[in-house]
C-alpha cells in the first residue's frame, strides 16, 4: 500500500470503536502450531487482554497463508488485517488504547530495544531448535507442521518451510551455529532480562507493556512445550524471577483459560 | 584514499546470464590518481555500512540475503570482488532493471580510519506480478494401427491473477489422458493431480478470498464426451456441438472432494443472403462432497467477451467486497445472427473471414442454495458499449 493509503487507512481505523467480533487467527492448537507461532500469538492474547480489548482466537489450517505478512497471528477487526505484534500494538494505539504511554522517551528506548532483543535472540532460537535441530525437526515439526494436509503435500510443505528457515539462518549468520551455542544464547538473554525484571512486578515497575507481553509469550510457551529434550524450558527455569513473572501474568489474565497449568508444570 | 567507481556492465543479454570474472567483463575501473600510489590489494579494509537506494518495496531479508558477504571482505579488492558479485545476484533476482555499486570511505563520527561505505543504487524494472513462470511439458503417444486414439501425459506449472476476484492462483500439476473414439463420438478419459497454492492479489482483497489462500491438493478423474458435426469450428455454417464433462475429485487421494458436471451445446443452421443463424446453451453444476465447502478455484465464472457479454470479465454472480466468488451452479445461452459485413467489402477473399454478428445472451450464476433468476442482480459488473473478444470457446 502507498504511503497516502496507509495514512488514509489508519485515519479509519482511529476513528472505528473496538468492535465486539475482533478475531485473531492462528494455526490449529493441537495438532499444528509451532513453539514460536504460538509464543507469538500468546504474546498478542496477552497484549490485549493486558489494554482490556475482547479477542475471540479462532484456529485455522490455513492461518499462515492467510496473513498478510506471511506471519502468524494476525487480526480482523473490523474490515482491517492486520498482523504481528509491531503492527498491532501501532493498530490499537491508533484506536487510542496503549501500555506505554506513561513512560518517557529514554524507558521507551530501552522497552524497543529489548523487545528487539527477544526477537532476535529467543525467537530465532526457537526457530533454530524447530527447523535446524535434526531430533527436533524428525520427531516434531515435520509432522506437526504437514499434518493438516494430504500426502505428499504434508512433505512438501515442511521440506519448503525448512528450507527457507534455513536460509534465513545463514543470511543472518546463525547457519554454523551448534545446538550449545544456541543454548548459551538463550541463557544470555533471560539473564539480560531477569536482570532488568529484578524484583519488580513488571518490566516498567507497577503497570505491564507490550514488553511484558512479548516476554511472557515466548518464556510461557518454552515452559510449557513439550520438546524432545527439556534443555531450552531449564535454561528458562534457572532464573526464579523470570518464572514468578510468568506465574503472575498467568494469574492475572489467564486464569479461567490456563487454570494454573504452570504451577503444575513445575512442580 | 580516493573514489572508487564500479561502472555498470551492459543489462544481461536476452539468451541468459553469462557471468565473467572480475577481470573478463568489467568496463572501467577508475581510481583517482593520488599523489602517492599505495599498494591497494593488501591494504586492511572494514566495510561499515551498505546503502541502498531506490528501495522502496523489495522485503528487506531477499537483500540482506543477497549482500551478506559484501560485509566479509577484508581487503579493497575482495570488497570490490564482493560487491560485484552481490550486483551479479541482485541482477539474478530478476527485479532490478539496473544496478550500480559506489565504494567510497566512510564519512561521519563513527568512520574508521580504513572503513568504507558501499551504495548500491537499483532501479525496478517491474513491480507487479510478472515474476511468474508458467512451463508444461506434454507427452503424446497415438495408439499404432489405431490413430485416432491417443495417450497423452503432461506436467505443467501455471500461475494465474484474476484482478476480479483479488486472487492469485498457481497450480502445479501431472496428468494422464486417453482419447478414443466410439462410433461417431469422441471421448478422453482423464487422471489429474494439482497442487494448488492460492493467494491475495492486493492487501484490499475481500476476507472471503483472503479465507481462501493457502494450499490444497486436489486428484480427480474426469471423462469428457464430444459430438461435433460442424462444418468448421471457427464460424461454422452448418452442424451441431455436444460437449459434456464430468469431473470426480477425491476418492483418489487429495483434500479436494466433489463432483461437477458441465455442458456446452451449439447448433448452426445456414438461412438465406448467406448468413448463419447459431444458438448455444452452456450449463453446470459443482457439488461437494462431504462438508468442507467448495474452492473458489473449482467454481465457475460467467461473463466477459467470449462468455456472457456485456459484463465485465468474470464478474457476473456471488461477490464479496468486489471480489467475484464464482458459483456452483449456471447456465448462459445465446442467440446469434451472422451476416456477411454489410457491402461485402473484400469478397472472395479477406472479406470472407469477418462477419457482422447479432447476438443476444443471457446467463445466471448461483451458489447451489440459492439461486434468483433473470435480469442484472445487485453486484454483477455491467460493461457498456464495445468488447472485443478472441478466444477458443464462445457462448
Amino acid at each position: 500500500m502507498s504511503l497516502v493509503a496507509e495514512a488514509f487507512v489508519s485515519q479509519i481505523a482511529a476513528v472505528e470503536p473496538w468492535p465486539e467480533n475482533a478475531t485473531l487467527y492462528q494455526q490449529l492448537k493441537g495438532e499444528q502450531i509451532l513453539l514460536s507461532d504460538n509464543a507469538a500469538s500468546l504474546a498478542v492474547q496477552a497484549f490485549l487482554q493486558m489494554c482490556n480489548l475482547p479477542i475471540k482466537v479462532v484456529c485455522r489450517a490455513n492461518a499462515e497463508y492467510m496473513s498478510p505478512s506471511g506471519k502468524v497471528p494476525f487480526i480482523h477487526v473490523g474490515n482491517q488485517v492486520v498482523s504481528e505484534l509491531g503492527p498491532i500494538v501501532q493498530f490499537v494505539k491508533a484506536k487510542g488504547h496503549s501500555l506505554s504511554d506513561g513512560l518517557d522517551e529514554v524507558q521507551k528506548a530501552e522497552m524497543k530495544a529489548y523487545m528487539e532483543l527477544v526477537n532476535n535472540m529467543l525467537l530465532t532460537a526457537e526457530l533454530y531448535l524447530q527447523w535446524c535441530d535434526e531430533a527436533t525437526v524428525g520427531e516434531i515439526t515435520h509432522a506437526r507442521y504437514g499434518s493438516p494436509y494430504p500426502w505428499p503435500l504434508n512433505r512438501i510443505l515442511a521440506y519448503q518451510k525448512q528450507w527457507e528457515v534455513k536460509r534465513k539462518m545463514k543470511a543472518i549468520g546463525w547457519g554454523n551455529k551448534t545446538l550449545d551455542q544456541v543454548l548459551e544464547d538463550v541463557d544470555q538473554c533471560c539473564q539480560a532480562l531477569s536482570q532488568r525484571l529484578g524484583t519488580q512486578p513488571y518490566f516498567f515497575n507497577k503497570q505491564p507493556t507490550e514488553l511484558d507481553a512479548l516476554v511472557f509469550g515466548h518464556l510461557y510457551t518454552i515452559l510449557t512445550t513439550q520438546l524432545t529434550n527439556d534443555e531450552l524450558s531449564e535454561k528458562v527455569k534457572n532464573y526464579s524471577n523470570l518464572l514468578a513473572f510468568c506465574r503472575r501474568i498467568e494469574q492475572h489474565y489467564f486464569e479461567d483459560r490456563f487454570k494454573g497449568s504452570l504451577s503444575l508444570r513445575l512442580s | 584514499m580516493g573514489t572508487v567507481h564500479a561502472r555498470s556492465l551492459e543489462p544481461l543479454p536476452p539468451s541468459g546470464t553469462d557471468f565473467g570474472g572480475l577481470g573478463e567483463e568489467a568496463q572501467f575501473v577508475e581510481v583517482e590518481p593520488e599523489a602517492k600510489q599505495e599498494v591497494l590489494e593488501n591494504k586492511d579494509v572494514v566495510v561499515q555500512h551498505v546503502h541502498f537506494d531506490g528501495l522502496g518495496r523489495t522485503k528487506d531479508d531477499i537483500i540482506m540475503y543477497e549482500i551478506g558477504d559484501v560485509f566479509k571482505a577484508k581487503n579493497l579488492i575482495e570488497v570490490m570482488r564482493k560487491s560485484h558479485e552481490a550486483r551479479e545476484k541482485l541482477l539474478r533476482l530478476g527485479i532490478f532493471k539496473q544496478v550500480d555499486v559506489l565504494i567510497d570511505t566512510c564519512q561521519g563520527d563513527d568512520a574508521l580510519p580504513n572503513g568504507l561505505d558501499v551504495t548500491f543504487e537499483v532501479t525496478f524494472q517491474f513491480s507487479y506480478g510478472t515474476k511468474e513462470t508458467s512451463y508444461g511439458l506434454s507427452f503424446f503417444r497415438p495408439q499404432p494401427g489405431h490413430f485416432e486414439r491417443s495417450f497423452s501425459a503432461n506436467v505443467y506449472k501455471v500461475t494465474g491473477q484474476f484482478p476480479w476476484s483479488s486472487l492469485r492462483e498457481t497450480d502445479r500439476g501431472v496428468s494422464a489422458e486417453y482419447s478414443f473414439p466410439i462410433w461417431k463420438t469422441s471421448h478422453t478419459v482423464k487422471w489429474e493431480g494439482v497442487w494448488r497454492e492460492l493467494g491475495c492479489l492486493a492487501r484490499t482483497a475481500s476476507f472471503a478470498v483472503r479465507q481462501e489462500s493457502g494450499h490444497s491438493l486436489k486428484s480427480s478423474l474426469s471423462h469428457a464426451m464430444v459430438i461435433d458435426s460442424r462444418n468448421s469450428s471457427i464460424l461454422p455454417k452448418r452442424g451441431a456441438l455436444l460437449k459434456v464433462n464430468q469431473e470426480l475429485a477425491g476418492y483418489t487421494g487429495g483434500d479436494v472432494n466433489f463432483i461437477k458436471e458441465d455442458f456446452e451445446l451449439q447448433l448452426n443452421k445456414q438461412l438465406v443472403l448467406d448468413s448463419v443463424f447459431s444458438a448455444s446453451l452452456w450449463g453446470g453444476m459443482l457439488v461437494p462432497i462431504g462438508d468442507k465447502p467448495s474452492s473458489i478455484a473449482d467454481r465457475f465464472y460467467l461473463g466477459g467477451p467470449t462468455s456472457v457479454r456485456g459484463f465485465s470479465m468474470h464478474s457476473v454472480g456471488p461477490q464479496s467486497e468486489g471480489d467475484y466468488l464464482g458459483g456452483e451452479a449456471y447456465w448462459a445461452g445465446g442467440l446469434h445472427l451472422y451476416t456477411p459485413l454489410p457491402f461485402r467489402p473484400g469478397q472472395g477473399g479477406f472479406g470472407e473471414l469477418f462477419r457482422t454478428h447479432f447476438f443476444l445472451n443471457a446467463g445466471n450464476l448461483c451458489n447451489l442454495n440459492y439461486c434468483v433468476p433473470m435480469g442484472v442482480q445487485t453486484g454483477d459488473r455491467i460493461c457498456d458499449g464495445v468488447q472485443f473478444g478472441a478466444g477458443i470457446r464462445f457462448l
